[in-house]
C-alpha cells in the first residue's frame, strides 16, 4: 500500500482544509459550511451540498463533472444534511498531483477536510483504488503505469462503523463477478489502514488538549 | 469588562470536566437504552442517540461532566447560532423596525431597535450600517431565522448594546474565543497586567478590543491571536514577553 499522509488545517481562510496524499497523489480540499445559500439552491429540508473539482492543468471538462459527482454521492451518504436546513455546504478539491489515484485522494481529503471543518456526519468514509492485472493479481493504490497495463481498475469508498459497508463503487474496464469481489475484499481490509491512519491525524490534532 | 455572563456555564463545567478521548463521527460512545440502563445522561453538541447507542457525529474530543453531561469538543471556525449566546454582531441592512445583523452564521440576524436598554418608540436609537453589537441569541434554531438582543429578562443592558467607536475587532477560532471567555482561564488577566484595556469577547468568535492607543490594541490583537497556534499555558506563560516586545 502507498503511504498516506495528511495535513489540516492547511488553508487558513477556509472553515475546513485538508491536504492528503497518497503515494504520488495529492489533492486540496477545503470546506465550507454550512453558511449562506443561493435563494435557487436553498432547500426547505436539508442543506445543499456542492462539490467543485479543479484539474491540476487545464479546464474542468467532462471528466472533473463525473469525478464531482461521485464524490458528491459519497458526501451526501455520510454528512447529516438536514440538521441544517437552507444552509449549504461547499467542498472545493483541487488536484496537485496525480499518478492515477486521483478520485481516492480527493475522496480521503475531502473527508478529512470534513472532519476538520466540524460538519456533523453519521460516518467516516475512505476510498481505496485498486486493479487487477492480466496475470490476476490485484495491486492496491496502484501507480498509472500499473493501471494502464491492467484489465480493469476499481474504487470503492467504505464507511467506518459497522461493517464497513461500501458507499460507492467504480470500476474502469471488465472485471468477473470473482475478481470484483476479490477486489471489493482486498479494499476493504486496505481499508482499514486509512480509518486507523484518519484516527492517528485527529489525534494529533487534538493531543494539545488531550494531555492537559 | 470582561464578560462572565457567558461563561458562567463553562465553570460549573469546568469543576472536574473529564477529557475521555478523541472520537470521529460514527464511533459508538456508549450505549443506553432509557428502559434499562440506570441513571440519566446528558448529550451535548456533537453526539447523536440512535437505536439505543450514543454515536459521535463530529471529529474532536469527548468530554464528560460529574452530572453526566457528554459533549464533543470540536475545533472549528464556523459559528452555529445556538440560543443564550453572546455574540458580537455587525450591522448590515435596516429593515423598517429591525436591523439585519451579521453574527457569522449561515444566516442574518435579526435585531428590534425597540430590545436596546431604555429603548422606545419616541426615543429611538439610530444604528449605522457597520456598527458592532454585543448582545445575546434568543430565537436560534434551525428552522427560523436567529434573533438578537441587547437587554436582558429586566430590560437592563448588562454590558450588552453599541460597541463604542475607537476599539478594534478581529475574529478567532472558535475554541480561542471559549477559552479566553472562560473566567478560570488567566490569560486576559495576564495581558491586563502590563495593558489597561477593554475587552469583549463573542461565542461567535469575534472579539473587539479597545485601549488608550492604538499599538496597544495591535499589540493585544495579536497576542490573542498566538491562542490559535499555542496551548494556552504556553501562551499565558508568552504573553507577556511578546505583549511587550509588540508595543516597543
Amino acid at each position: 500500500m502507498a503511504q498516506h499522509a495528511c495535513e489540516l488545517s492547511f488553508l487558513s481562510r477556509s472553515d475546513g482544509s485538508a491536504l492528503y496524499s497518497i503515494g504520488l497523489n495529492v489533492a486540496l480540499a477545503s470546506v465550507n459550511g454550512p453558511g449562506d445559500v443561493k435563494v435557487s439552491n436553498r432547500l426547505y429540508n436539508r442543506s445543499h451540498l456542492e462539490v467543485c473539482y479543479s484539474p491540476s492543468t487545464g479546464h474542468s471538462m467532462i471528466r472533473e463533472r463525473a469525478l464531482e459527482s461521485i464524490i458528491m454521492r459519497t458526501v451526501e451518504q455520510a454528512i447529516l444534511v438536514h440538521l441544517h436546513p437552507r444552509t449549504a455546504i461547499n467542498i472545493t478539491i483541487q488536484e496537485m498531483q496525480s499518478d492515477g489515484l486521483a478520485l481516492s485522494a480527493s475522496v480521503n481529503a475531502a473527508c478529512m477536510a470534513l472532519l476538520d471543518a466540524g460538519i456533523q456526519m453519521k460516518t467516516t468514509f475512505a476510498a481505496v483504488t485498486c486493479c487487477i492485472t492480466p496475470a490476476g493479481t490485484v495491486i492496491i493504490d496502484p501507480t498509472e503505469a500499473e493501471i494502464q497495463e491492467s484489465v480493469a481498475e476499481a474504487t470503492f469508498v467504505f464507511e467506518s462503523s459497522g461493517e464497513a459497508s461500501v458507499l460507492t463503487a467504480h470500476q474502469d474496464g471488465r472485471l468477473s463477478y470473482e475478481d470484483f469481489k476479490k477486489c471489493l475484499h482486498q479494499c476493504q481490509v486496505a481499508s482499514r489502514d486509512v480509518f486507523a491512519f484518519y484516527r492517528r491525524m485527529t489525534e494529533k490534532k487534538y493531543q494539545n488538549e488531550a494531555e492537559s | 469588562m470582561i464578560n462572565t455572563n457567558g461563561g458562567k456555564i463553562i465553570r460549573q463545567m469546568h469543576g472536574g470536566l473529564e477529557s475521555v478521548r478523541v472520537v470521529l463521527p460514527g464511533d459508538e460512545v456508549m450505549s443506553y437504552n432509557p428502559d434499562t440502563s440506570e441513571g440519566s445522561i446528558y448529550l451535548g453538541p456533537g453526539l447523536r442517540w440512535e437505536d439505543g447507542m450514543v454515536r459521535a457525529a463530529k471529529a474532536g474530543l469527548l468530554k464528560k461532566t460529574p452530572r453526566q453531561l457528554y459533549f464533543v469538543d470540536t475545533h472549528q471556525k464556523r459559528y452555529i447560532p445556538q440560543r443564550r449566546e453572546y455574540v458580537i454582531g455587525i450591522v448590515t441592512k435596516k429593515k423598517g423596525d429591525i436591523y439585519k445583523v451579521d453574527i457569522g452564521g449561515s444566516e442574518q440576524a435579526t435585531i428590534s431597535f425597540l430590545s436596546f436598554e431604555n429603548a422606545s418608540k419616541k426615543t429611538r436609537r439610530d444604528l449605522a450600517l457597520g456598527d458592532l453589537i454585543y448582545g445575546q441569541l434568543i430565537v436560534a434554531n434551525k428552522h427560523m431565522e436567529p434573533e438578537m438582543v441587547c437587554i436582558d429578562a429586566y430590560d437592563r443592558a448588562m454590558g450588552m448594546g453599541v460597541l463604542p467607536a475607537g476599539g478594534v475587532m478581529f475574529s478567532v477560532s472558535l475554541q480561542v474565543a471559549r477559552e479566553i471567555i472562560n473566567p478560570e482561564s488567566p490569560f486576559l488577566l495576564t495581558l491586563s497586567k502590563k495593558v489597561k484595556y477593554t475587552v469583549v469577547v463573542g461565542m461567535n468568535g469575534r472579539v473587539w478590543v479597545k485601549a488608550t492607543r492604538q499599538n496597544n490594541m495591535v499589540a493585544l490583537m495579536n497576542c490573542i491571536l498566538m491562542l490559535e497556534y499555542m496551548t494556552p499555558e504556553e501562551a499565558n506563560d508568552k504573553a507577556l514577553k511578546v505583549l511587550e516586545a509588540l508595543m516597543l
